[in-house]
């Protein structure tokens, strides 16, 4: 297991959280998948919030956040 | 009946659930004040036909539209509830293997706490929101009492607007719009990581459990930061009577304190949808069943004036008849 041990501490070294690289390792094994299951596992992917931070009781400025991959939203809307 | 209702139904899923929304919050509430008072002229004396006459056919008109629209609104949640229940459930499945390995603790001592009530974008859902607003201000209150530091990340349209007016102080973060694409839980982890920017020691997640159909339970989740938890197990936690292996503890609690993190706010925004779904339904129900309720009530009402202000004429014609004979 010490091999797991070292790599988990090489991408903590690099900055990442552990959700983004749960994540990243999501994407990865949903990227290796074949058609049609490809299309539809790319929709678990999609990121799509609006977030604003807040100051002294009043919002400041808002920022959208979207990752969703619009080629794969539209070919299941066919 | 039931066949124009059908069709006009589907004409009506067709049309932008997000348009009838604001179209209706105001005729809803307006019909449903008014199905109680009579409708100005509507009992109008002396049996004339007035322009009156006119009014309350046109407000039946209106009555029956929103009837339709209402129960339409109903089916369309009730199909996405469906959908939404399946996917709660299967959230459970992550969830349940933390709760059993570190237990959940909502009286744990800490000084900084992360309020995150979870609300809907969208309204016409009956109470949830407000008994999340209102479960959120209590959690405030109480560890305000206690002397902890508070703040609030606030998801959801509607929690935002009813914490804004007299808890804004707090508000930290307001993140909406969670639900227009769909929720998954790349995006739920791209959120929580939003929270983890916070300096907290636990996050109490507040939303509404969704039990059946017709019952959810405002529920508070507790998720201690990585720090807390090494604490908590110090302290003499359950989780020294597992054998683990891979990195040291205190990295390892770390992950777990991460995931956890999203795996109990993935739960608990699905709970949410699910509730939300399932309330604006029955919500939509008792809506078309006021309306139905008051559409009976004005058929009558302009019936009876209609025959009033017939027998009025006739007695005319007769009296006058009689005049001239005699």
């Amino acid at each position: 297991m010490s091999s797991s041990a070292a790599a988990s501490s090489y991408w903590r070294v690099a900055g990442m959280s552990y959700l983004k690289y749960a994540n990243l390792c999501a994407d990865m094994v949903r990227g290796s998948l074949k058609e049609p299951t490809k299309t539809k596992a790319k929709l678990r992917e999609a990121v799509y919030y609006r977030a604003a931070t807040w100051k002294d009781g009043k919002p400041e400025k808002q920022v959208i956040t979207d990752l969703t991959d619009t080629a794969a939203e539209q070919e299941v809307k066919k | 009946m039931a066949l124009r209702r059908g069709s006009s139904l589907s004409g009506l899923a067709k049309r932008g659930l997000g348009q009838l929304h604001s179209e209706l919050s105001s005729t809803v509430c307006a019909a449903q004040a008014e199905a109680t008072a009579p409708l100005n002229g509507s009992f109008s004396l002396g049996g004339v036909r007035h322009a009156s006459q006119l009014a309350v056919k046109q407000r039946m008109r209106s009555v029956q539209n929103i009837a339709k629209i209402t129960s339409a609104m109903k089916m369309v949640a009730a199909s996405k509830m469906r959908v939404a229940q399946t996917q709660t459930e299967k959230s459970r499945g992550m969830l349940t293997p933390f709760l059993t390995m570190l237990g959940d603790l909502p009286a744990v001592e800490v000084e900084h706490n992360l309020v995150v009530p979870v609300s809907t974008d969208k309204g016409l859902c009956g109470g949830i929101n407000s008994t999340v607003s209102k479960y959120a201000r209590g959690t405030l209150a109480t560890f305000e009492g206690e002397g902890q530091q508070n703040e609030l990340i606030v998801m959801g349209e509607k929690g935002r607007a009813q914490l804004a007016r007299d808890r804004s102080s707090f508000i930290k973060e307001t993140i909406a719009d969670t639900q227009k694409v769909r929720i998954t839980f790349s995006q739920v982890s791209a959120i929580a990581e939003e929270l983890m920017k916070t300096e907290y020691d636990v996050v109490r997640i507040i939303f509404n459990k969704f039990q059946s159909a017709i019952s959810f339970k405002p529920t508070i989740a507790t998720v201690l930061s990585p720090d807390a938890l090494e604490k908590e197990v110090e302290a003499g936690g359950k989780l020294d009577q597992y054998e683990t292996e891979g990195p040291d503890r205190a990295e390892m609690l770390q992950d777990l304190a991460e995931f956890q993190l999203a795996v109990t706010l993935n739960n608990a925004m699905l709970e949410n949808n699910c509730s939300e779904q399932a309330s604006r339904m029955s919500a939509m129900e008792s809506s078309t069943k006021n309306a139905k309720e008051m559409l009976e009530k004005l058929t009558l009402s302009y019936n009876r004036t209609r025959q009033a202000a017939i027998t009025t004429e006739l007695t005319e014609i007769i009296s006058g008849a009689a005049a001239l004979e005699g």
